[in-house]
């Protein structure tokens, strides 16, 4: 990693060096050096006031360098801070007129992590107010563990000339980022004694994205651009593991005599599992651009394909996007802005192979050797599209008024049911205005409404029905009756489609910028939106939020200059609460 | 009659609320012609709360018969896990000292208390430090 961030630098140097040598019309040189040092004392709970800081009781070096330098038309900056050994930022760039753009990055900071106590997890049976029964514990493998990721950055950007007639451009660039440390790796084993336990987890992530384009103008006002993209996610850690506890049925406390039984109901139990484990994508794009002047407007287009695979599991996803944007002059003082926006989205469904439940077991083909597997049919199968009208009008020097227009929809293929997905309608609508006195006030308002029609609702309900007889009587379509709900069967018990998503919203937005006296400046502003959803049966799901600030710029001498400000956070959000009933 | 020992579930309709409160103030000033003096301060005080559900554990029943007035659903402590309640203050100060045209002496320092009056997930999360940092700036 350090190799390669010095290569790239000591690259761009050079290149800046042999460019700049060319010219020397308007050479300067600027350069600042800072060295010195810190020491820092940390107190008590140090991981969220340190959050992104090394917590080490110790002296640190640190320095920082500036450096700002021209020859002719080639403009050079390097700036670096090191803080500490975890905590670094480098930026170099180099400009050669139109003919070169290029810069780097490096970037790196650490994350303290905490650990989760889990001490919500534990729960127990009480029977006329005595404890008994089943229960719910936990434990910390690793109490006191120091989970912390190290994350580096390095960004790499180029855009060269090729060639002055049709001004061809090809452009590149790199993003590597990698999370390397430890975190907090959880699991849960199932029946009778419900536990959970907690151990440190490896992490060794790393993302490459890598973008490859060429840009030309077709004509004095028509320019053409194709751009490449790859990126990677891996993880080189190890794999975790977890011991998943010998089930055990809640109500014989010895499992004899019922541990066949009610291992036949298990999709897994008393062996070690992968957990946590994390996709191993690559996903490739290819995106066509065209824009240019069409009457007396202008209009740019886009087209894109991509496809994003997870090696790991052999499951992809494919997208097709479009849009087209068009800003047109309707007079004087008067646009038109007009968005088209369109997409086709399809993933592969997965097939859900589960253990044959009670396989081999006595009880009649009622009870047995059931098959509960299943296709889970993607909810990103959808056709969305999206088209807003916006007209701008200058009423006069101070006051500009618009209005906004749109519609939205999204037709999901397979969600919640297969081939009868949901189809969401959302119409929008926004009035908007600005208000210029001078150069010493200004103010602008917005208000958004969008009403939306059968939004986005989980496929599962959240309610069950007290269904023990219902199951009974059509258990596996024999008609056949059983004195017990097993987990599986619950999934037939629900009801009650619920979701976060709005029916109605409104949204609203104020500023004002007030330059009182050379010497005070005021800024002044309230922003909120208050939705909700009514077509929930009994359940009046809402969101409101309430956000107002103000801001005091103070110059009362040329020699001191202080800002004072305040901003108030309210946020309100209805929603149920559910749990599932039991005795025994 | 089959031992229902499922019932279904119940709900409640509860409100979560937070509040957040940020406050902050800096200035600059040129003391004298060698000295300039910095300073920040500020404060965040966030609140939030799930209200508690109380769930009607004496109405549920079961072919008429009142069936869980044995079973204990109590739940106060549930919503009380999702309580925030914490202060964040910090205070930074600097100073810059001309010794030669080219060259300048810095100090500075940086303290910060975070109070957790609740305790979260991660336990009571109390916590502060402070830096203290000095060198000098060379300029050409």
């Amino acid at each position: 990693m350090k190799r390669y961030v010095l290569m790239i630098a000591v690259a761009l140097t050079l290149c800046a060096v042999s460019v700049g040598a060319q010219t020397d019309t308007t050479a300067f040189d600027r350069y600042s050096l800072w060295l010195g040092g810190h020491y820092t004392d940390f107190n008590d709970y140090a991981k969220k006031v340190g959050e992104y800081r090394l917590i080490d009781d110790n002296v640190f070096g640190e320095f920082r360098l500036d450096l700002l330098s021209r020859r002719g038309s080639t403009l050079f900056s390097l700036n670096g801070h090191f803080f500490d050994e975890k905590n670094i930022l480098g930026q170099v760039n180099v400009t050669t007129g139109n003919r070169l753009a290029a810069s780097f990055q490096y970037r790196s900071l650490v994350h303290q992590l905490g650990q989760d106590l889990l001490s919500n997890l534990a729960a127990r049976e009480a029977i006329n107010g005595a404890p008994g029964g089943k229960m719910l514990t936990h434990e910390i493998l690793d109490p006191g563990a120091d989970y912390n990721i190290h994350r580096q950055e390095v960004l790499s950007t180029f855009d060269v000339l090729l060639s002055e007639r049709g001004n061809v451009h090809m452009v590149a660039a790199h993003r590597m980022i990698l999370r390397e440390g430890t975190d907090q790796s959880r699991s849960v084993s199932h029946c009778f004694s419900c536990h959970a336990e907690s151990r440190t987890r490896q992490v060794q992530n790393t993302t490459h994205n890598l973008e490859l384009g060429l840009q030309a103008d077709l004509t004095e006002d028509k320019t053409i651009g194709y751009r490449f993209g790859y990126r990677q996610f891996k993880s080189d850690a190890p794999d975790a593991y977890a011991p998943y506890d010998d089930a055990k049925h809640p109500t014989a406390i010895t499992n004899a005599g019922t541990e066949a039984e009610f291992d036949s109901r298990q999709a897994y139990e008393d062996t070690t599992l992968r957990v946590n484990a994390l996709p191993q994508t690559e996903k490739m794009s290819h995106r066509v651009r065209f824009k240019g002047n069409l009457g007396k407007g202008r209009f740019s287009t886009a087209l894109g394909y991509a496809r994003t695979e997870n090696q790991e599991t052999d499951l992809s996803s494919d997208a097709v996007t479009g849009t087209i944007n068009y800003s047109h002059p309707l007079g004087d003082q008067t646009r038109l802005v007009a968005k088209v926006y369109a997409a086709r989205q399809e993933a592969d469904d997965p097939f859900i192979d589960l253990p044959t439940y009670r396989a081999g077991r006595p009880g009649g083909a009622a009870f047995a050797n059931l098959e509960f597997d299943y296709t889970r049919y993607s909810v990103i199968d959808r056709t969305h599209a999206r088209a807003t009208a916006e007209v701008i009008h200058r009423l006069n020097p101070r006051w500009t008024v618009s209005v906004l227009g749109g519609y939205e929809m999204i037709d999901r293929d397979d969600y919640p049911v297969a081939d009868d997905g949901l189809q969401t309608k959302r119409f929008i609508g926004q009035i908007g205005a600005r208000f210029r006195k001078g150069l010493n006030y200004s103010s602008r308002m917005k208000y958004r409404f969008e009403k939306t029609s059968d939004p986005f609702v989980s496929g599962r309900g959240l309610f069950e029905y007290p269904g023990v007889d219902s199951l009974a009587r059509d258990w596996n379509g024999t008609g056949a009756t059983f004195g017990f709900i097993f987990y599986h069967d619950r999934e037939d018990l629900r009801y009650q489609a619920i979701t976060t998503e709005p029916t109605d919203f409104h949204q609203f937005e104020w500023n004002s910028n007030w330059q009182a006296t050379p010497k005070v400046g005021l800024s002044i502003g309230v922003r909120g939106f208050y939705d909700k959803n009514s077509d929930l049966d009994s359940l009046d799901v809402s969101h409101f939020s309430f956000i107002p600030n103000l801001n005091v710029n103070l110059t009362p001498s040329d020699k001191l200059a202080a800002t004072v400000g305040y901003t108030y956070n309210h946020y309100k959000s209805r929603g149920p609460v559910s749990v599932a009933l039991f005795d025994g | 009659m089959i031992a229902p020992f499922h019932y279904g579930s119940e709900y409640q309709m509860v409100d979560y609320t937070t509040n957040t409160h940020t406050f902050y103030l800096s200035a600059g000033l040129a003391a004298t012609a060698k000295l300039r003096l910095n300073g920040l301060v500020t404060y965040n005080l966030a609140e939030g709360s799930l209200e508690e559900g109380i769930l009607p554990e004496e109405e549920i029943f079961y072919n008429g018969v009142q069936v869980l007035a044995h079973q204990d659903f109590s739940f106060e402590e549930m919503s009380e896990y999702s309580n925030l309640d914490y202060e964040l203050l910090r205070i930074a100060a600097g100073m810059e000292y001309q010794l030669t045209p080219q060259i300048m002496l810095t100090v500075d320092g940086e303290l910060a208390d975070l109070t957790d009056n609740e305790g979260y997930v991660f336990g009571n999360e109390s916590g502060s430090f402070y830096m203290i940092r000095s060198g000098f700036r060379f300029n050409f």
